[in-house]
C-alpha cells in the first residue's frame, strides 16, 4: 500500500512540476516585455546613456530567454558552414543586431501598449503567447512561439503580423550562404552595427 | 506521517526527475533547432532575382529621396485628424476592390460587413472622412481583400517572385490581381468614375492618394529593412509570408 502510495504521490507531484512549467512561461513573457519596456522608457533610466540601456535590455533578455536559440535557428544549416569562431563572432553580432533592431523600432515612439491573450497549447512541448502591440495608436499582432527545452520554455519565435522572424532571418541567411561565407557574413554584420548609429539624444 | 516526511526529499527529487524526464534533453539537438515549422529555404520562388534586386536598389533609392521627403512634408504640414481624414476617403472609395474580392471568395458575411462601413462612412461619415461605422455592431473593420488573395484563395500559385518599378515586392499572381484590382478601383481606367475629368484632376486625385498613404508604407519599409542583413531577401520572405497569410485568414 506504501510503495502504491509512494508511486502515486511521485506521479502526482511530477505532473505538477509539468503543468507548473506550462503555466508560468505567460508571466514571464510579460515580466520581460514589460520590463524591457521600462528600461527604455521608465524613470530608473533616463540619465542613462543609450549604451547602458541596450546592454540592460539585452541583460534582461538574456536572463530570461536563451537567444542563440532563436538566432540559431534563424541560421539554420548554416551553422555548420562556418568556423567555431565565426559561430561565435556572429552569434555576438547577430545579438547586438537584435538589440539595436529593438531601439530603433522604438525610436521616436511613445511607449507601446501591451497585452496579452491567453495561451494556446499546441502540443505538450510547444505553446503560442498572442500579444497585441499598440505602437503610435496602430495595433500590430505579435505572436511568441515556445518550446519545452529542458526544464525552460524557450522563446523560438516571434511572429509579427503573420510575418515570423525566424523565417524571414532564415531567408537571408540562406541567400547569403549561397553566395558567401561566414567571413564575409561578419563583416556584413559589423557594418550593419556601424552604419545608423542610435543618436544619443534619441528620445523615447 | 514520519515516514512520509523522512521521504519527502526523496518524492521532490523524483518528481524533479519525473518532471524532466517528461520534458526533451535541453535544447539545440538539431530537432529542437530546426525540426519543425519554419518556412524552408528558398521557398520562395526567385528566377529573377539579379532583375529583381536591380529593381529593389533603384525603387529604394526613390523611396529614401523622393517619397520619404514628400510623406514628411506632408506629415509636417498636415494636422493629424486631416491626414486621418484623407487616408480613410481614399479608403473608403476603394470599397468596389474589396467587395469584389469578398465576393469572388464567396465571403458573403465580409462582402455585407464592407457593403454597410461603405454606406455608412459614406453618408454620417462625409464621404469616408469619418468613419463612423466602427463603432456600429457587426460592421468594425475587417481585412481588406483584394484580387490577388482571391486568385491565390483559387489555388493560383504565387509564381515567381517580382519586385516592379515604384510599387515593390509581388508575385506573378499578385500582378495579375493588381490588373483585377485596377478594373475595379473607381480611380483607375477601364470603368474610372472620373473617366471625363480633365486630366489634371485625375493626376492630382491619384498623386494625393499616393501621398496620403506613403506615410505609413515608407515607415514600415524602413521598420522591416531596419534589422535587416540582406533588405532585399527580408522583403521577398516578408512579403510572401504576409501575402500567404493573408490567403489563408
Amino acid at each position: 500500500m506504501k510503495k502504491i502510495f509512494s508511486v502515486f504521490l511521485c506521479v502526482v507531484l511530477g505532473f505538477s512540476s509539468v503543468l507548473a512549467a506550462a503555466t508560468k512561461p505567460a508571466d514571464k513573457l510579460m515580466q520581460t516585455v514589460r520590463g524591457a519596456l521600462d528600461l527604455v522608457y521608465g524613470d530608473c533610466c533616463v540619465e542613462s546613456t543609450i549604451e547602458h540601456k541596450q546592454a540592460k535590455v539585452r541583460e534582461l533578455i538574456e536572463s530570461n530567454y536563451d537567444m542563440t536559440i532563436l538566432i540559431r535557428r534563424a541560421i539554420g544549416r548554416n551553422w555548420n558552414k562556418m568556423s567555431a569562431d565565426e559561430q561565435a563572432q556572429v552569434l555576438e553580432l547577430v545579438k547586438q543586431l537584435v538589440v539595436k533592431a529593438y531601439f530603433k523600432g522604438l525610436e521616436g515612439k511613445s511607449r507601446p501598449e501591451v497585452t496579452f491573450d491567453t495561451t494556446l497549447q499546441v502540443s505538450s512541448k510547444r505553446i503560442e503567447i498572442p500579444s497585441t502591440v499598440v505602437l503610435d495608436g496602430e495595433p500590430i499582432r505579435v505572436l511568441y512561439r515556445m518550446g519545452l527545452m529542458g526544464a525552460d520554455w524557450q522563446l523560438f519565435d516571434i511572429v509579427a503580423e503573420h510575418v515570423s522572424v525566424v523565417s524571414n532571418y532564415r531567408q537571408q541567411f540562406d541567400d547569403h550562404f549561397r553566395k558567401e561565407n561566414g567571413a564575409a557574413l561578419i563583416t556584413k554584420l559589423e557594418e550593419l552595427l556601424k552604419k545608423d548609429k542610435l543618436d544619443e539624444n534619441i528620445e523615447f | 506521517m514520519k515516514t512520509l516526511n523522512s521521504k519527502l526529499p526523496f518524492y521532490v527529487l523524483m518528481a524533479a526527475l519525473m518532471g524532466a524526464s517528461a520534458q526533451p534533453v535541453i535544447a539545440q539537438s538539431d530537432a529542437d533547432l530546426y525540426g519543425d515549422d519554419v518556412v524552408t529555404a528558398g521557398a520562395v520562388d526567385d528566377p529573377l532575382e539579379s532583375i529583381n534586386r536591380v529593381t529593389f536598389s533603384v525603387n529604394d533609392f526613390i523611396y529614401l529621396n523622393v517619397f520619404e521627403p514628400v510623406a514628411d512634408a506632408y506629415t509636417f504640414i498636415t494636422p493629424d485628424p486631416v491626414e486621418e481624414g484623407a487616408t480613410n476617403f481614399f479608403r473608403n472609395l476603394k470599397y468596389p476592390v474589396r467587395l469584389a474580392a469578398n465576393l469572388l471568395q464567396g465571403r458573403f458575411d465580409g462582402a455585407w460587413v464592407e457593403t454597410g462601413r461603405f454606406a455608412i462612412n459614406t453618408t454620417f461619415g462625409v464621404a469616408g472622412v469619418f468613419t463612423p461605422a466602427d463603432s456600429v455592431d457587426g460592421f468594425e473593420p475587417i481585412p481588406a481583400e483584394d484580387i490577388g488573395q482571391v486568385l491565390g484563395a483559387w489555388g493560383v500559385s504565387d509564381g515567381p517572385y517580382l519586385v516592379l518599378p515604384l510599387l515593390g515586392p509581388s508575385n506573378l499572381r499578385d500582378l495579375g490581381g493588381l490588373v483585377g484590382d485596377r478594373a475595379v478601383d473607381p480611380l483607375s481606367q477601364p470603368f474610372a468614375v472620373n473617366e471625363s475629368w480633365n486630366w489634371e484632376w485625375r493626376l492630382a486625385l491619384s498623386a494625393t492618394d499616393v501621398i496620403t498613404s506613403s506615410p505609413t508604407i515608407i515607415e514600415r519599409y524602413k521598420q522591416l529593412k531596419g534589422g535587416s542583413i540582406d533588405p532585399y531577401s527580408s522583403m521577398k520572405n516578408g512579403y510572401t509570408q504576409f501575402r500567404n497569410a493573408a490567403i489563408k485568414e
